[in-house]
């Protein structure tokens, strides 16, 4: 049995930052990268079901990044994950998430998991699609923001839960194999000790090239991919200001701004 | 008075040969039962790890020696049970010096060279000599049964914080069982000696050696008066003396034979414990070897033979229970639980001799023996129980070595964990960027030198929350006005200082305190100063006695010494007196730890406060709560703190003005304590360096924000 956990090294803004001399993104040194926050539930999800197991499970941790992302792979590694995949070429650098999406089923049609699992979204953009376009690449079954999982090792089919709007659980059986996407808070994710975290690097990342997984350029990358990020910019600041002054001073300026905006009388 | 060089008292009188063969036969069996005892306590501690005891065994017995003779450490915060023990203590070694005395000059110098000494002058002072000490040894004992039946301190009860009424190990009245039978036990001991002794003078009254030499032992001859008044014969003296004799000699025997399985083991132990003492147990926790492949403490036998040794050696005494500041806030640890319960553990499953399964050997969990995870977290590794403990028992470094597993297993508080991961991200326990570590400088009218860039002479080492915490910014900022106005050549890391990562390594993170440390030392050794100075006493801690064994070893001081000789010296110079009530918080990391007591309060001295002392201070500081990690955990809702704690005990004091605190995590402690104990408005918490400042001022200060006036 094994399960393919795919996994994102995502940015987060540090305190100053620029955008890139194109404008199309923020310049790489002000950013502050780290496993996303949702692929810390999906590996804990397969620890669980792989620790449960009375027959082996192979966890599988897959990333399509640049080399700097093989520390979210450490992490991976270092929580229990077997094996750890990393995709990278220069031609992904620009890849859409139909694009990157395309590289993991790749992964997956060479690894023949039972389970793909993912994070709902990256915490960076946002575009919970990459989990999804998955399932629709290799025709698997799949379900999305899912907060219960409920898989025994080796079985036909998982039981599972997502929560709807107004409080609505949908509970729903599915066949495997399947691609789950997970939401936050589904688990309690395991602590890391920097022991383990050390001793992860010394365990080997597997480090493939699109060519390897026998995709061709048109298919990765800029080429492949159906959207692509016009400009990153931030908005102009809103004209909010701190009214100073007594609690009558402040009152009276309050209903002056009114009057000005709503063109009443003055 | 007749001649009396002969007098002596005849061993054995009027036994019969097969009689004395007895006695001996059972002598020799309670010496080899004492004998296998001690060998299955050795056999025990065999299965401990290797232990490293540094510096010289003449000076560790020495100091040893010094310690049990004068009772130093019994006597602490306890005179009259130091007294009581100390009247048992030499009763005890004299009564015992006695009987080998006695046993050199019959069997062994008798025989051997048919010397004897023990008669005349000599047996006449030894039998006074004696008789003393068995007063001594009475008194003592009748103290602590008064002190155990009718004062019961309430550090005696040994109901237990972490267990229920009901619970089968709960109120540990084994113990209490076993505390009254060795009261009684050395007491029958020392009564049925006296009264063996009368009787034998009743007996022998018409053999005027003995009779005319009786006031050499004063209570024997006063005890044979009375009963001669009471009518007792010679003959029934000598019938009395014959089962007395057999009496007092048996008990006795069998006293020496249980040694090792009771309580009275302590003898040894606690000798063996100070020993093998480590005088910076606390303050310089142990490194996890490289190639070792379990991270702190799972199993029993993952202890250091010393450890457990020492468990061994606690006598219940109660001064570590009496000292925690997470027992007195009635979280679920009792230093003493801890170290009891380890010992009935390694008692059930390594006395044997036949080691059981591994897991058995486990001794993390909520089973009898066993330790939670919860009582684990509680501790504030304050130091206070190492400190006061009469025997040397190392309690911290035994707790973190068994979090350092639960930390491995992920174990733990998840906002700890969460800061953990901060700390590993962001060199700092804010989340901030490592940008912003000097953003504080930004506020002063001079530079701060980048002591990455320039040499100083001072390199200020300044902390997270110094750094970091927005009230704790502006002390820094004092302290740099101070440094800058009395031409101190300082500067600071910038971006190149980390987290010290002294709590990091008490939570048990051995691996994230590698990191912070060799991440530092690094920083360090590019920088080129003469000595450091920190603003935090933990990172004090750290720095001086930890990062040695990491290759960074540095002249460092805190800022209290620095400020101290600055004032002396006249480089900052007092401007006016500040004639404030004043009562100063001892840190733990600065006061116990380091032994930093006297600067502080030479400082507020010399600025014109009246320094009012708290019942706990220095040594006896009561931790504010945030040791150990805990300043990353939450507390239970509802439930007192230990910074609450502290805030009522100067809330006593009597017109108290300020609260001085000389560390930042205090200030952050005991401010919000401050508003919580509904104290504001009475009181305020200052950092030392505010008031420096306002003694410095040729005016008054504005009162800083957050500390109202």
């Amino acid at each position: 049995m094994k399960i393919l956990v795919a996994v994102k090294q995502v940015a987060a803004l540090d305190e100053d930052f620029e955008i890139r001399a194109d404008g199309r993104d923020v310049d790489p040194d002000f950013l502050v990268r780290d496993l996303n926050e949702w692929d810390d539930y999906s590996l804990e999800e397969a620890m669980k079901i792989k620790e449960a197991a009375t027959t082996p499970v192979e966890v599988v941790a897959v990333c399509v990044g640049p080399e700097d992302a093989d520390e979210a792979l450490r992490k991976c590694l270092a929580k229990g994950a077997d094996r750890a995949i990393r995709v990278w070429d220069e031609s992904l650098a620009d890849a859409d998430s139909i694009a990157i999406a395309r590289v993991i089923a790749a992964v997956a049609r060479r690894e023949k998991p039972q389970l793909l699992l993912a994070g709902a979204q990256a915490s960076d953009h946002a575009f919970a699609s990459t989990g999804v376009a998955v399932a629709a690449l290799l025709d698997w079954a799949h379900a999305a923001v899912i907060t219960l999982l409920d898989y025994t090792s080796g079985a036909k089919s998982a039981v599972l839960r997502r929560e709807l709007e107004g409080g609505v659980l949908h509970e729903m059986q599915i066949e495997t194999p399947a691609v789950l996407t997970l939401q936050l808070g589904i688990n309690t994710p395991r602590y890391a000790s920097l022991r383990s975290i050390k001793q992860a690097a010394a365990k080997p990342i597997e480090v493939l090239t699109p060519a390897d997984l026998g995709m061709s350029s048109a298919e990765v990358g800029a080429a492949g991919s159906a959207s692509r990020v016009r400009r990153m910019y931030v908005p102009e600041k809103g004209r909010a200001h701190m009214i100073e002054g007594s609690v009558a001073e402040q009152a009276a300026r309050i209903a002056q701004l009114i009057r000005e905006r709503t063109g009443g009388a003055p | 008075m007749s001649d009396t060089s002969a007098v002596t008292r005849v061993l054995f009188e009027d036994f019969a040969p097969a009689a004395i063969a007895v006695f001996y036969l059972i002598a020799a069996a309670a010496i080899a039962i004492f004998g296998f005892g001690v060998y299955q306590q050795v056999r025990k501690y065999r299965y401990g790890t290797a232990a490293e005891v540094s510096g010289g065994l003449s000076a560790r017995f020495r100091e040893m020696v010094g310690t049990v003779l004068s009772h130093r450490t019994i006597a602490r915060r306890d005179r009259p049970a130091g007294a009581a023990h100390r009247l048992i203590f030499y009763g005890f070694v004299l009564l015992f010096l006695g009987t080998t005395t006695i046993t050199l000059d019959y069997d062994i110098l008798g025989p051997l060279f048919h010397v004897h000494f023990w008669h005349g002058a000599f047996y006449l002072w030894f039998s006074l000599v004696l008789d003393v000490a068995g007063v001594a040894l009475a008194g003592g004992l009748g103290y602590m049964m008064y002190r155990r039946g009718w004062l019961k301190p309430p550090k005696l009860d040994y109901a237990r914080p972490d267990r229920k009424p009901g619970d089968p190990d709960y109120d540990r009245s084994d113990y209490r069982r076993e505390d009254w039978a060795f009261l009684w036990t050395l007491l029958t001991i020392a009564v049925t000696g006296y009264l063996l002794e009368a009787v034998r003078l009743v007996w022998l009254e018409a053999r005027p050696d003995v009779w005319e030499t009786r006031w050499w032992s004063p209570v024997g001859a006063a005890l044979a008066a009375g009963m001669r008044a009471a009518g007792m014969s010679a003959a029934a003296g000598g019938a009395w003396r014959l089962g007395l004799w057999w009496f007092h000699g048996i008990l006795a025997l069998i006293f020496i034979a249980l040694i090792p399985f009771t309580k009275v083991k302590h003898i040894f132990t606690a000798a063996g414990s100070l020993l093998l003492r480590d005088p910076l147990a606390a303050q310089r926790l142990p490194k996890v070897p490289v190639e070792q492949q379990r991270v702190g403490a799972q199993y029993i036998t993952d202890f250091t033979w010393q450890q457990l040794l020492a468990l061994d050696a606690c006598t219940k005494c109660g001064r570590c229970h009496e000292a925690c500041p997470a027992r007195a806030v009635g979280a679920p640890l009792s230093p003493r639980d801890v170290i009891l319960s380890l010992r009935e553990f390694a008692n059930r499953t390594l006395e044997s001799g036949v080691l059981p399964a591994q897991a058995e050997l486990d001794v993390h969990g909520k089973g009898p023996g066993q330790v939670s995870m919860e009582t684990l977290w509680s501790c504030r590794t304050c130091m206070a129980c190492v400190e006061v403990c009469p025997v040397a028992i190392e309690h911290v470094p035994i707790i973190v070595q068994l979090r350092r597993k639960l930390v491995e297993e992920g174990e733990m508080d998840p906002q700890l964990k969460k800061t953990l991961q901060t700390i590993h991200k962001s060199g700092n326990s804010f989340g901030e960027s490592k940008r912003k570590r000097a953003a504080w400088t930004k506020a002063l009218p001079f530079a701060v030198k980048d002591a990455r860039k320039e040499p100083v002479e001072i390199l200020w080492f300044v902390g997270d929350y110094a750094s970091f915490d927005p009230r704790n910014q502006k002390v820094s900022q004092g302290l740099a006005t101070l440094l800058h106005d009395a031409g101190v050549d300082f500067g600071i890391l910038y971006e190149g200082e980390s987290n010290a990562g002294n709590d990091v390594r008490r939570v048990g993170e051995e691996g994230l305190y590698e990191l912070l440390a060799t991440a530092n030392i690094e920083s360090l050794s590019a920088a080129s100063f003469k000595s450091i100075v920190t603003t935090d006493p933990h990172s004090y801690n750290t720095i001086r006695n930890e990062y040695p064994d990491f290759g960074g070893r540095y002249a460092i001081e805190h800022y209290t010494t620095l400020l101290l000789r600055l004032l002396q010296e006249g480089r900052l110079k007092i401007a006016r007196q500040l004639g404030q009530r004043v009562t100063f918080h001892d840190p733990c990391h600065l006061g116990r730890f380091n032994k930093g007591y006297d600067a502080p309060r030479e400082i507020l001295r010399l600025i014109g406060c009246e320094l009012i002392e708290m019942g706990r201070c220095r040594s006896n500081s009561f931790c504010c709560g945030a040791g150990g990690g805990r300043i990353w955990m939450p507390d239970p809702p509802g439930a007192d703190r230990p910074a609450h704690n502290r805030m009522r005990e100067a809330a006593a004091i009597s017109g108290l003005q300020v609260f001085v605190v000389s560390c930042p995590k205090d200030l952050t402690m005991f401010e919000d304590a401050l508003k919580a104990t509904g104290n504001e408005g009475q009181f305020v918490v200052r950092e030392l360096i505010e008031l420096v400042r306002e003694a410095l001022a040729r005016e008054q200060l504005a009162p800083v924000p957050g500390a109202a006036a």
